[in-house]
C-alpha cells in the first residue's frame, strides 16, 4: 500500500477517532470536546495539505485493496484510491471542516450541545472524506449515507424546533429518493461488471461490454444520487429547509462539502458518464435548468440564509451543467472556488445573524461600519460568486462558459448567462441591503464577531480572492494540468469575447442592483406590483413542495392503502394462521390422551400391527400366499 | 401327527382373542382376566417350540414355569390395585377411570 | 392319530371358552370361562408331554390365580347386579387389530418351512415326559432364577398387602 493511501486513510479516520473519544469520553467536558475535534480534523487538514503536495509534485494513482466478500460472481471489497482529484477533495473537505469548526467555538460557543456539535461535526468530516477516498461503488454507497444521516444530525440539531427536525426529516427522504435511483444504477452496473471498482466498472463499461441503452439508464440512475445529494430539480426541496439548521453546518455541509458530493461522483464516474451522449445531456439540462430556476427564486427572498440557499442551488447547478457539456476541469474548479466563497457567504451570515438575532434582510441595514471585517470579508465573497475579475469565481465560472461555448451548447450557455446576470444581481441585493445604507431597526446593540469567528472568515476571502489563480493561463501550475478527464490538454486560452460577455453581464446585474436598492432610482415595491403573479410565483418556490404534497396526499397514499390492507390482512393473516393452526393442531391431538388405558392399549398392539404389516411388506415371500398357496 | 405349526396357531388365535379382551372390556377384572389369556397363549408357544427343538433341556417348560410365576405376582398386585381403586372411587370400570384425561 | 384328535378337541375347547371369556357378560362367568380354558391349556401342556408344567397350571392358575379372581370379583360386586354392556365402544378397532394379528401370525407360519428350519425330524412326537429334565435344570442351571422368583413372589406379596391394607383409622 503506497503512502498516499495510507495518508488518505489517517485523514479520513482521524475525525472518526475524534467522534468516537467525544462521545464515549468527552461529552461533559465543552472545550476538550471541541479541542479533539479540531485538532483531529487539523491533522487531516495537515495530511491532506501533504496529500495534495505530492500529488501536485508527482501525480500518481495510489490505491489499496482489501477483499472483503466475494458473492454471486461479484467481488466486494473495501479500498482506498488516491488520484489527483481525491486529493482535491481532500484538501477543501479538511479545510472547510477545519475553519468551520473553528468558527463554531464562537457561534456555538451558548449552545447546550456544544460537545454534541462537534462530535457530529467530526462524524460528518468522517463520513465526506470516506466518500472522497472510497474506491469502489459499494463503499462510497455506504459512506453517502453516512453522510446522509450527518447531515440529518445537523439539521436537526436544535431537535425541540419543530421545523427543524422537519427539515431534517424532509432532507433526509429527499435524499432517499435519489439514493434509490442510485442504488440500482450501481447494482446494474456492478453485477455486469462482476465488482464494485471504480476503475474496473469504468474499464468494463468502455470496453463496449455494455449496450448504449443500458448504458444511458445506468449513467441516469447513478446521477439520481447526485440529484438527491445536490439538489438538483426535482430533489432540491430539502436544500433551503435545511436552513434551519446551524449556520456553520449550513456552511459546512450545504454549500461546501456534502452538496458537492454529488458533482464528485459524477466525477469520480465520469469514465461511465461520458460514454453515454444522451445521459450528458440530460445532465446538462437538468444542470442548467436548476441553475436558473433557483436564481430566479434567490431574487425575491427575505431571508439571508434562504438568498444563499438557492445561490448555492443555483451554483450547483452550474457544476452540474459544465460536467454535463464535457467541461470535467471546469466542474471540478467551480467546485473548490464554490466551497472558498460559498462557506465564506455563509459563515459571513453567520455573523451578522449571530449579531443581530435575526435572519431577515430588512431588518438589516448600514452593518458595515458595526461589523467591518464581516463586511469586506462578505463584500469580497459577492465578488467572488458574481464572477468579477480577478477573484476566483470569473476563473471558474468563465471556464464553464468556455466548456459550453465549446461544445456547442448553445441554449444552455444562454441560460448560464442570464443566470450569471441574476447571481450578480441577487447577491448584490443581499450585500447592499444589509450592510449599506441606513441603519435598521436592531443596528443598535450590532457588534463585530469574535476572533474565533472572524479569522476563518479572513482566511476564506484570502482564497476567495486568489484560488481562482490556479485557473489563469500562462502560468506554470494550472488545474487544467491537475484535474482532467482523458488527456491532459493544454490550458485553453482565454476566450476574450467570452470573458467580455460573462464580465459585462455580472456588472450589469450589480449595476441594476445598486440602483434599485441603494440609489432607489427604481422602486422595489412598483417592480414587485408589476410584475404580480410572476412575484408571488417566486416568492412562492414555484410551489413545488405544495406540488409535492399533494402528490403524496392524494396519490401515494393511495397506492400505499392498498399496501397497506395487504400487509395487514395478508402477511398478518398467514401468521395468525399459523398460530392458529397449531393451536388447533394441538387441540386435536388432545384427544389422543383420554386418560383411559384401553385406548393406550389399543394404540400400542394397533402399532404391532402397523409394524407387523410393514414388515410383511417387506418380506416379499410373504405376500405369495395372498395369491394362493 | 402335530407339527409345530399346530401349536403356534393355536398360540396365535389365543393371542388374539386376548388381544380383543383387552381392549374391549370394561371390568377391569375382565382386563386382567384376558390379560392371563396373553400369558397362556404365550406359554403353549414355548412349550411348542421347546419339544421340537431342544426336548433334552426343556428349556421352553422352565420358562413357562417361570412365566407362570411372574404372572401370578403379576395378578396379585394388579388384583390389589383394583381392590384399592374401588375402594377409593367405587368405579370398576376401565372407562371410568380416567383421571389422565386431559 | 389319537393325539391329533385330542389336539383338535382341547384346541377348541381352548378357543370356544376364550371368546366366551371375553364376551361374558356376567365377570363371575367370565372367570369360570377362565377356568375352563386354563385347564384346556393344561391338557395342551400334558399332550406335549410336559406333565409336570400341566400340574403346575392347574394347581397354580385354576388354583390359585382364579380363585384369587373370584374373591376379588365378589369383594368389588355392585349392588346392583350386573350393569350394562360388558363391551366398551372400541370393539371394532379391537377386533380389526386382533383378527389382524392372528392372521398375519397365522400366515407367517404356513410359509414357513419348518422342516428345514428346525432341522430333527418332526416325527419325534412321542410324548415323553420330561419331568426329571425340569427338576434337574431348575436345581442345577436355573437355580438362580429359580431363588429371584421366589424372592419376587414375596416382594409381590408384600406389595399387594401394602397396597390393599386400610389405614386403622379410616373406617370403610
Amino acid at each position: 500500500m503506497g503512502i498516499l493511501s495510507m495518508a488518505g486513510i489517517a485523514a479520513a479516520l482521524l475525525p472518526f477517532l475524534a467522534f468516537l473519544a467525544i462521545v464515549t469520553f468527552t461529552k461533559k467536558y465543552r472545550n476538550v470536546s471541541a479541542l479533539v475535534s479540531i485538532s483531529a480534523t487539523g491533522l487531516s487538514f495537515l495530511t491532506a495539505c501533504y496529500i495534495l503536495y505530492s500529488q501536485i509534485t508527482a501525480p500518481q494513482q495510489s490505491s489499496f485493496n482489501i477483499p472483503w466478500m466475494y458473492i454471486a460472481g461479484i467481488e466486494m471489497n473495501m479500498g482506498v484510491l488516491v488520484n489527483q482529484l481525491t486529493s482535491i477533495m481532500l484538501f477543501i473537505v479538511t479545510f472547510v471542516s477545519l475553519l468551520v469548526q473553528i468558527y463554531s467555538t464562537g457561534y456555538m460557543h451558548d449552545d447546550e450541545g456544544y460537545s454534541k456539535f462537534f462530535a457530529f461535526l467530526s462524524l460528518f468530516t468522517f463520513s465526506m472524506l470516506g466518500i472522497v477516498i472510497s474506491n469502489n461503488l459499494l463503499q462510497i454507497y455506504v459512506f453517502w449515507e453516512l453522510v446522509g444521516l450527518s447531515s440529518y444530525l445537523l439539521i436537526g440539531f436544535w431537535y425541540f424546533k419543530p421545523e427543524a427536525s422537519d427539515a431534517a426529516k424532509k432532507a433526509f427522504v429527499v435524499n432517499r429518493v435519489g439514493d434509490f435511483g442510485f442504488l440500482l444504477g450501481i447494482l446494474i452496473v456492478s453485477f455486469r461488471a462482476g465488482t464494485f471498482d471504480f476503475m474496473k466498472v469504468i474499464d468494463f463499461a468502455k470496453s463496449g461490454a455494455i449496450d448504449p441503452n443500458t448504458l444511458t439508464v445506468i449513467a441516469l440512475l447513478l446521477f439520481c444520487g447526485a440529484v438527491g445529494k445536490s439538489a438538483q430539480f426535482p430533489l432540491h426541496v430539502w436544500l433551503p429547509d435545511a436552513m434551519e439548521g446551524p449556520t456553520p453546518v449550513s456552511a459546512l455541509i450545504h454549500a461546501a462539502t456534502m452538496v458537492a458530493a454529488g458533482v464528485f461522483m459524477v466525477a469520480r464516474l465520469y469514465g461511465i458518464f461520458s460514454l453515454s451522449p444522451a445521459a450528458m445531456n440530460v445532465i446538462a439540462y437538468i444542470g442548467g435548468f436548476t441553475a436558473i430556476f433557483a436564481a430566479s427564486i434567490a431574487l425575491v427572498q427575505d431571508d439571508i440564509k434562504r438568498i444563499l440557499a438557492y445561490s448555492t442551488l443555483s451554483q450547483l447547478g452550474y457544476m452540474i451543467l459544465a460536467l454535463g457539456a464535457g467541461g470535467f476541469t471546469a466542474g471540478m474548479f467551480h467546485l473548490t472556488t464554490h466551497a472558498f466563497f460559498k462557506a465564506l457567504l455563509f459563515l459571513g451570515a453567520g455573523s451578522v445573524i449571530h449579531s443581530m438575532g435575526t435572519n431577515d434582510i430588512w431588518r438589516m441595514g448600514g452593518l458595515h461600519k458595526k461589523m467591518p471585517i464581516t463586511s469586506i470579508t462578505m463584500l469580497i465573497a459577492t465578488l467572488a460568486i458574481s464572477g468579477i475579475w480577478p477573484f476566483s469565481g470569473f476563473w471558474s465560472k468563465d471556464e464553464i462558459f468556455l466548456a459550453l461555448h465549446n461544445s456547442g451548447h448553445t441554449v444552455l450557455y444562454y441560460t448560464a448567462v442570464v443566470t450569471a446576470f441574476m447571481t450578480s444581481f441577487y447577491m448584490f441585493r443581499l450585500y447592499i441591503v444589509t450592510f449599506m445604507g441606513k441603519q435598521g431597526e436592531h443596528a443598535g446593540h450590532a457588534h463585530e464577531s469574535p476572533l474565533s469567528m472572524t479569522v476563518p472568515l479572513m482566511i476564506l476571502a484570502v482564497f476567495s480572492i486568489f484560488s481562482g489563480l490556479v485557473g489563469m493561463p500562462g502560468q506554470p501550475f494550472n488545474i487544467s494540468n491537475f484535474i482532467y478527464f482523458g488527456e491532459m490538454e493544454k490550458p485553453a486560452g482565454l476566450n476574450m469575447t467570452i470573458a467580455y460577455i460573462s464580465t459585462a453581464v455580472a456588472l450589469s446585474g450589480i449595476a441594476l442592483a445598486f440602483i434599485i436598492y441603494f440609489f432607489k432610482l427604481v422602486r422595489a415595491e412598483s417592480l414587485k406590483k408589476v410584475s404580480g403573479p410572476v412575484y408571488t410565483l417566486l416568492k412562492n418556490k414555484y410551489y413545488v413542495d405544495e406540488i409535492y404534497l399533494f402528490f403524496i396526499r392524494n396519490v401515494f397514499f393511495a397506492i400505499t392503502a392498498v399496501i397497506k390492507w395487504f400487509d395487514r390482512n395478508i402477511v398478518d393473516g398467514l401468521v395468525n394462521l399459523t398460530g392458529w393452526l397449531v393451536r388447533q393442531g394441538g387441540a386435536q391431538l388432545r384427544r389422543t390422551a383420554t386418560g383411559s388405558v384401553q385406548t393406550y392399549a389399543l394404540m400400542i398392539f394397533g402399532g404391532m400391527v402397523v409394524a407387523m404389516i410393514a414388515f410383511a411388506i417387506y418380506n416379499p415371500g410373504l405376500l405369495t400366499l395372498f395369491g394362493g398357496r | 401327527m402335530i407339527t409345530l405349526a399346530h401349536y403356534v396357531i393355536l398360540s396365535a388365535i389365543l393371542f388374539g382373542i386376548g388381544i380383543f379382551g383387552v381392549l374391549t372390556r370394561r371390568n377391569a377384572i375382565g382386563i386382567l382376566m384376558s390379560i392371563e389369556l396373553l400369558f397362556n397363549a404365550v406359554n403353549i408357544n414355548m412349550v411348542a417350540f421347546s419339544r421340537f427343538l431342544t426336548p433334552d433341556g426343556a428349556y421352553g417348560e422352565l420358562f413357562t414355569i417361570f412365566i407362570i410365576t411372574v404372572a401370578a405376582a403379576e395378578s396379585i398386585l394388579g388384583l390389589a390395585i383394583i381392590l384399592a381403586i374401588y375402594r377409593n372411587r367405587k368405579v370398576l370400570n376401565a372407562d371410568e377411570m380416567n383421571l389422565m384425561k386431559w | 392319530m389319537v393325539e391329533l384328535i385330542l389336539f383338535y378337541a382341547f384346541a377348541a375347547l381352548i378357543i370356544f371358552s376364550a371368546v366366551l371369556l371375553v364376551t361374558a357378560r356376567n365377570v363371575f362367568h367370565g372367570a369360570l370361562y377362565l377356568a375352563s380354558t386354563l385347564f384346556g391349556v393344561a391338557a395342551i401342556f400334558a399332550l406335549s408331554g410336559s406333565f409336570f408344567l400341566a400340574g403346575i397350571q392347574v394347581l397354580i392358575y385354576i388354583g390359585a390365580v382364579v380363585v384369587l379372581l373370584i374373591f376379588v370379583i365378589n369383594l368389588t360386586r355392585q349392588i346392583a347386579g350386573s350393569s350394562a354392556a360388558q363391551v366398551n365402544e372400541a370393539v371394532v378397532p379391537a377386533l380389526i387389530t386382533s383378527l389382524l394379528t392372528i392372521t398375519l401370525i397365522v400366515l407367517a407360519v404356513l410359509k414357513t418351512d419348518w422342516a428345514t428350519r428346525i432341522g430333527k425330524s418332526v416325527a419325534q412326537t412321542e410324548a415323553m415326559d420330561n419331568t426329571a429334565v425340569i427338576g434337574t435344570q431348575l436345581l442345577t442351571n436355573f437355580a438362580i432364577p429359580f431363588e429371584v422368583v421366589s424372592v419376587l413372589l414375596l416382594a409381590a406379596l408384600i406389595g399387594a398387602i401394602a397396597i390393599v391394607s386400610r389405614d386403622k383409622e379410616a373406617g370403610k
